[in-house]
């Protein structure tokens, strides 16, 4: 398919910092490189040069900044390590696609959904109980993520990130209901 | 949710209803015209805060300390209001004296209108207020001695600017290089643009539009020298903006930003008003009334920051020596101060920073001298706010160190990391809105999103892309509608268009599109919500030029040469294809054209050539060869015909012209056409 043009001309975000393909990362030092990218590559140092030059420099500081934005969140890293593993969770089914979570887990969402209702129902109290016992399951899902990459097993971590995305949506929702948003 | 620049997620085009726009000045859709490398001048940059109420110009030439420019009085601000009450509009204190007397014709606040549509008008203005047919632009009709107007904001914008932009050159005793006008950080797309353009009509090379909170931040922390974190809440005259920042490694990356772009002093003012009024038992206030009770109201807010008690008296009213107190207009004002504070925690709970963890919080903008306003601050920050720098000078400082960087000077400089202050985002089936930009995403910033046909009838799209949080596309902004059109007829899911969303260093947007099995550039016809065309914008930057008489006889000449050249080319070639054919031209026609053309080379070469003598010339040359293009153009029709059917012709006729018009790509038509 001729998307994959597109994510083939680009060097991954690792390779632009010049860091390991890791999911363990210094931070400290994936900022103090990308500060030193952006110095650089920032389209003030051509203002008033060729449009060419402007265009090249807001191109360039532009993947900067999404390699770091990506790099630097934990989820989204663990992510774009599976997404370079050959397994887009960006995408529904299929080869490459993310894959589907099972028919218990969203049974067990549907479930949650109705506590959600109860809690709602039941005052501040139970939808903080709600919350954290749904994000202490996010955090070891995202371990158990980060643990699958760091064996080489993408299937594994992508299973897991998947997970993660459900509950992530969870708890959004949970936001929603408390009226966390503003 | 949109890959940010990497491998696009796709989406199921939603309409194929074609129908044709203009192009908007909000994006480009062709690649751009390569501009030469223009010759700057380091230390003829200036900067440019234009603000709601007031607006300053400030020089830092060469790495000079910075600088504001006062005028012939030694006043710094300059009071943002034009008045178009006599021949040419007035600008400043002068305009400000006529407001009481011509509420109608003198503009003031004019900021808060740039950008926005008639239904974000929500707060009583004295103006009569009109909007074009089709675009949402806000026109203000104003009656002045030289007749009605109808004025866009960002014309109205554009004659402050011209102001300060003189008040400059005269100081440098030069032309000025360029600009950078800072903007409140919490403006969307929309009102950016509306600010780019009032500088291009204003005669300026607009560098940059720069945060008014990283403006003061860039004056302050180079002051500094060091590293650290720093909160600016920027209170003005119609806009509130709080920003979190971090200096680190000679980078100044702001994290995040929020803020209000309709809150500040003016509503400060709008809410005293009503509250004299009231107490007056005035319920239904004259404009004249308003306007002098708005007029005390800031008088008195101005006071009441020094002094515990004040008193107001206005004729018109029949209001004299009310005694007003600090704590009542404190009283009065709480729930809008209440309003920026939960913006400073949610910017904060954004940006990942606790309060505790800042070095320090800077104050900018003329409201925040009122006394409530700098103790909640320093409440919520847990520190008493920097103050050391001239709240109403510091953005414009911040300005011209940028513009002096900019213009190519030495100065030693810090790179700015700023961000989009709203996501950006596509409405989808349904008017949900997809995000495809997260609000305090670092700029410049790209993503992609890949359409597909959803059948083989399918050539067009339409798509409008939306700034704001909400989830509905109808409470969102709109900023613009386009159009993918020339999408290969292919069966369903098979048509791939690319669109690329381009955030630049200005937060500005633009939109390109590709088809990815041809790999060919989409045309993309974008019709902006709320701005001006790009033609409108044009025009009144030619009708702003001051040019000297002979620049402007020089472009028309240039002009005229252009148009010359380009009909005797014409004439040239269909002489060359068909000029031998008898029953099209005769010997001595062709003669007669042969002379004109030979009469314009003449012409065109002569060193004191004359606009007027080229423009004499071609008119004659198209008298000449006007039955000749017309005879050629019947025989081409005559053998079109043979054998075909009507509809036929008719479709082949359609095509012709459309390729014509391609060719001529916008440009009028030539003789041998018509």
């Amino acid at each position: 398919m001729s998307v994959a043009a597109t994510s083939a001309e680009e060097a991954d975000y690792f390779a632009c910092f010049g860091i390991e393909r890791r999911y363990a990362i210094d931070r400290d030092a994936l900022e103090r490189r990308y500060l030193e990218l952006s110095r650089d590559a920032h389209p003030d140092r051509v203002a008033g040069g060729t449009t060419r030059a402007m265009r090249l420099a807001v191109e360039r500081s532009s993947r900067i900044n999404v390699a770091y934005r990506t790099l630097r969140d934990p989820v989204k890293r663990a992510e774009y390590l599976v997404k370079l593993g050959g397994i887009d969770l960006d995408r529904t089914g299929g080869d490459g696609g993310a894959p589907d979570p099972g028919q218990a887990f969203l049974i067990e969402m549907v479930e949650l959904r109705e506590s959600l209702e109860e809690a709602s129902s039941s005052g501040q109290a139970a939808l903080d109980r709600l919350r954290a016992s749904i994000e202490s399951r996010s955090e070891d899902c995202l371990d158990a993520g980060v643990d699958a990459l760091e064996d080489d097993d993408i299937r594994g971590a992508a299973m897991h990130l998947v997970i993660h995305r459900y509950l992530q949506r969870f708890l959004d929702e949970v936001d929603a209901e408390a009226g966390l948003d503003d | 949710m949109a890959d940010l620049d990497g491998q696009p997620s796709q989406r199921v085009m939603s309409n194929n209803n074609a129908t044709l726009h203009d192009t908007g000045a909000l994006f480009q859709i062709a690649e751009p015209e390569e501009r030469a490398p223009s010759k700057r001048r380091p230390g003829f940059g200036i900067g440019i805060d234009l603000g709601t109420t007031h607006s300053l110009v400030a020089l830092a030439p060469e790495g000079r300390a910075p600088r504001v420019l006062a005028d012939a009085q030694d006043r710094p601000l300059l009071p943002s209001v034009v008045a178009y009450t006599g021949e040419e509009p007035v600008v400043g204190a002068d305009a400000v004296a006529q407001q009481e007397e011509h509420p109608q014709a003198v503009i003031s606040s004019v900021k808060r209108f740039m950008g926005r549509g008639i239904e974000d008008i929500d707060f009583s203005h004295p103006y009569s207020l009109d909007v074009d047919e089709g675009a949402g632009v806000i026109r203000i009709e104003v009656e002045s001695a030289a007749g009605e107007r109808r004025l866009s904001p960002v014309e109205v914008s554009a004659e402050i600017l011209r102001v300060l932009r003189d008040r400059a050159s005269a100081e440098l005793g030069e032309e000025i290089d360029g600009v950078v006008i800072t903007v409140p950080a919490y403006f969307d797309d929309a009102q950016r643009q509306a600010t780019r353009d009032a500088g291009r009509i204003a005669g300026l090379n607009v560098y940059r539009l720069l945060a008014e909170p990283t403006a003061a931040a860039l004056a302050y922390g180079l002051d500094r020298g060091g590293q650290g974190l720093f909160a600016v809440y920027d209170l003005g005259g119609g806009t509130f903006d709080i920003s979190i920042l971090r200096l680190r490694d000679g980078v100044f990356q702001v994290l995040a930003t929020g803020g209000d772009s309709a809150l500040g002093g003016d509503d400060f003012d709008r809410v005293l008003a009503a509250h004299l009024l009231d107490e007056a038992g005035i319920t239904e206030p004259t404009l004249h009334q308003r306007e002098a009770a708005r007029i005390a109201a800031r008088t008195a807010k101005e006071a009441l920051s020094a002094v515990e008690s004040t008193t107001v008296s206005i004729a018109v009213c029949d209001i004299d020596g009310v005694e007003l107190r600090r704590e009542t207009l404190e009283g009065l004002l709480s729930p809008l101060i209440e309003r920026t504070i939960r913006a400073c925690r949610r910017t904060l709970r954004d940006a990942g920073v606790r309060a505790r963890e800042l070095d320090g919080v800077v104050l900018v903008g003329g409201s925040t001298r009122v006394p409530r306003v700098r103790a909640l601050v320093e409440e919520t920050f847990g520190r008493p706010p920097l103050t050391d720098i001239d709240p109403d000078k510091v953005v414009a400082y911040g300005a011209a160190i940028q513009a002096d960087i900019l213009s190519g000077s030495a100065r030693e400089g810090v790179t700015l990391l700023d961000v989009v202050p709203l996501s950006l985002g596509l409405e989808t089936m349904g008017g949900i809105v997809e995000k495809i930009i997260p609000r305090n995403a670092t700029i410049p910033i790209s993503a992609r999103q890949v359409f597909t046909n959803y059948s083989e009838q399918q050539t067009a799209m339409q798509i409008q892309v939306v700034q704001g949080e909400r989830e509905l596309a109808s409470d969102c902004r709109s900023l613009a509608r386009f159009e993918l059109k020339g999408i290969p007829r292919l069966p369903p899911s098979m048509a791939r268009v690319e669109v690329t969303f381009q955030l630049d260093a200005d937060a500005l947007l633009t939109v390109t599109a590709r088809e990815l099995m041809t790999g060919t550039k989409q045309s993309v016809e974008v019709k902006p919500t709320y701005g001006l065309s790009e033609e409108e914008v044009d025009k009144l930057v030619m009708e702003s030029y001051d040019f000297a008489s002979e620049d402007y006889s020089a472009r028309s000449l240039a002009e005229a040469r252009v148009e010359l050249g380009r009909v005797a080319l014409a004439v040239r070639i269909a002489l060359g294809e068909v000029g031998h054919l008898k029953d099209i031209l005769t010997a001595e026609e062709r003669a007669a054209i042969e002379a004109a053309l030979v009469d314009g080379d003449r012409i065109m070469a002569a060193e004191d050539a004359d606009g007027d003598a080229i423009t004499a010339a071609r008119k004659a040359l198209e008298k000449l060869s006007e039955p000749f293009a017309r005879r050629r153009m019947e025989r081409a029709l005559l053998a079109g015909m043979e054998g075909r059917s009507l509809h036929d012709i008719e479709s082949a006729l359609a095509a012709e012209e459309a390729e014509l018009d391609e060719r001529r790509g916008g440009h009028s038509a030539e003789i041998i056409e018509e």
